[in-house]
């Protein structure tokens, strides 16, 4: 896909999208947020881990953080403000994590990306307990519904402009080269370091701002909701079955896994969980480069997905 | 002085608990590159099945504790043989098996749990064994916490002992060491992986089996003992099991000691902490050469 026609593409995606509020009832649109916000999340994963082949489970981290910064900003920060800073605080920690732990690889840099997330979990938990004397934080002003839709909508369409000018640029070279062989790129001349610490508070940004957006939602936030390892897991779960690789598989599996989610989880809440199990583990063993692999044959496909 | 031996004693024998469920894991990751992140519902299987032995059928949870194994370990073969061997067969590289198998050990933990919950809901259950207190040197502990670290303990020496005596233990030594050059000395790895990895879920299984005679189980009880088995693997060395003994009594006894000191709120602080600190200082593992 050219940079050109990606962002037509993304543009037409966009527009038709933040007309969804004057078309869709308030169960709908609360469907259509939560399909949005995992798309987010799932193409700011794939930016950085996709292609360097790193297994980040910090995205929960990032998530909760942003979230925190809104629930803390509360009253004194308007909601659009609080957004970028709630990423801009996850880019920075990200930032700091990634120039410590990001020479380890594979399981390693897996189980510390976890490892710190639930660290930062538990630290604002007990902080709050033992300073603040609150488990939880009520926001009390929350924006219209469709504000928030539109402000989700908008980061996940940066996330996606972000990702597709990255892919396009020495950066995203970078990154693919240090997927395939991170001594190879690092002989040729790739500054691996400062790439992987780039993309990783970059992807960092949006799952933060997404986190600062959909804090509003809630409006009684505790550190078990915004930093459920759930919303890491199922984020790495839409990018891989999407294709990591890619940027449209993590959009349209992020999709379906929403969509899957919302209607069956009410209904079967524990059926659904073994079922998407099950899916997963089938997806793995026979469509390793993930649903987007069905379709692309294109010039980024790896010799190893 | 009586305190810090109950906490030093309590904190053994948690650390205890925890070599186990380490060992079986890190078993699994040295020899095959497998990290399963479902481990810890292996455990959460083990303790439900001796607790249904316990209250359906009246069979004593020490005897029962074989039979744990073994089922668990002929699960574990299953599994193998329909997930990982695929993975293990068709990746191309070890990262690749790795992040492969990270994902598989999720949907097995999604599958695992849920079931569990749909067989036996979200209830807490639980039976009283060999509850009375026992005194040691004025420190008072309940019989069945003893037992349960013997039992660890013993389970963890006795394969230590088969890694380091037997001809199978040489042959998971060398798988370990070097994969090509084992198997060019005629071991047949078609036969070790799934026997490794069977007794991986069995060491899981006798852990749960053992922690159902002290604590209250539930479906979720096995996903913190997954995060603490990584922590103690990488505080003992991937694929070092001797490590992973040492490295659970360590922080059974850091958790314990830091929790009594502190606040119990801060028990998974402390274990982050110190799973973090070890990454960053010594990343082999704190007992590596």
């Amino acid at each position: 896909m050219k940079l050109r026609n990606g962002f037509v593409l993304l543009l037409a995606g966009s527009l038709a999208l933040a007309a969804l509020p004057w078309l869709l009832s308030d169960f709908l649109l609360a469907l259509a947020l939560s399909c949005v916000m995992y798309a987010g999340l799932a193409v700011s994963w794939s930016m950085f881990c996709g292609a360097t082949n790193y297994l980040s489970l910090a995205t929960a981290a990032f998530f909760g953080l942003g979230a925190y910064v809104t629930a803390w900003g509360a009253g004194a920060l308007p909601y659009g403000l609080a957004v970028v800073a709630g990423g801009l605080v996850a880019a920075a920690f990200a930032a700091l994590v990634g120039a410590a732990v990001l020479h380890l690889r594979g399981a390693y840099f897996a189980v510390i990306t976890f490892g710190l997330g639930e660290l930062v979990r538990h630290s604002i938990t007990y902080y709050e307990k033992a300073y603040e004397g609150t488990v939880g934080r009520i926001i009390a002003e929350a924006p219209e519904s469709t504000t928030v839709y539109w402000t989700v909508l908008a980061v996940a369409a940066a996330a996606v402009a972000t990702a597709l000018v990255v892919r396009e640029r020495r950066l995203g070279l970078a990154l693919r080269g240090i997927g395939s062989d991170e001594e190879r790129a690092q002989t040729l001349g790739v500054n691996a370091r400062r790439a992987k610490i780039l993309a990783f508070a970059l992807s960092a940004f949006f799952a933060g701002a997404l986190g600062a957006a959909m804090a509003v939602r809630w409006t009684y936030i505790d550190p078990p909701t915004v930093f459920n390892p759930f919303i890491g897991f199922q984020t790495v779960l839409i990018a891989m079955v999407g294709g990591a690789q890619t940027i449209l598989g993590p959009i349209a599996s992020a999709v379906l896994f929403s969509l899957l989610t919302e209607f069956l989880r009410l209904q079967f809440p524990y059926l659904f969980l073994v079922i998407l199990g099950l899916l997963l583990i089938v997806l793995v063993l026979y469509l390793p480069g993930g649903i987007a692999s069905l379709f692309v044959r294109g010039r980024w496909r790896r010799a190893d997905a | 002085m009586s305190l810090w031996f109950e906490l030093a004693a309590s904190g053994l024998i948690t650390g205890g608990i925890y070599a186990v469920v380490a060992i079986g894991l890190n078993l699994q990751y040295g020899l095959m590159r497998i990290l399963n992140i479902s481990h810890g519902e292996f455990l959460m299987v083990g303790a439900y099945l001796t607790w249904l032995a316990h209250t359906v059928l009246q069979v004593n949870p020490l005897v029962f504790l074989p039979v744990v194994a073994l089922v668990l370990f002929l699960a574990g073969v299953a599994i193998y043989r329909l997930c990982f061997y695929r993975i293990v067969s068709t990746a191309p590289a070890v990262e690749v098996i790795e992040a492969r198998s990270l994902l598989v050990g999720f949907g097995l933990l999604y599958l695992v749990q849920n079931l569990a919950y749909l067989a036996w809901g979200a209830d807490l259950r639980g039976y009283t064994f060999l509850a009375e207190s026992v005194e040691i040197a004025g420190a008072r502990f309940s019989a069945n916490r003893l037992v349960v670290f013997a039992f660890a303990v013993g389970t963890s020496l006795a394969l230590l002992a088969v890694l380091r005596y037997t001809l199978t233990g040489k042959a998971v030594r060398a798988m370990m060491q070097s994969p090509t050059g084992a198997q060019l000395v005629g071991i047949d790895t078609k036969v070790l992986h799934p026997v490794v990895f069977g007794a991986g879920l069995a060491l899981a299984g006798v852990a749960g089996a053992l922690l159902s005679m002290v604590y209250e189980i539930s479906p979720a009880m096995g996903e913190p003992y997954t995060v603490t088995a990584l922590i103690v693997i990488v505080l003992g060395g991937l694929g070092s099991a001797l490590g992973s003994l040492l490295g659970g009594f360590l922080l059974g006894v850091v958790e314990t000691f830091g929790m009594h000191f502190t606040s119990p709120s801060l028990k998974m602080v402390l274990s982050y902490g110190v799973l973090i600190a070890v990454l960053l200082a010594r990343p082999k593992g704190l007992f590596a050469r």
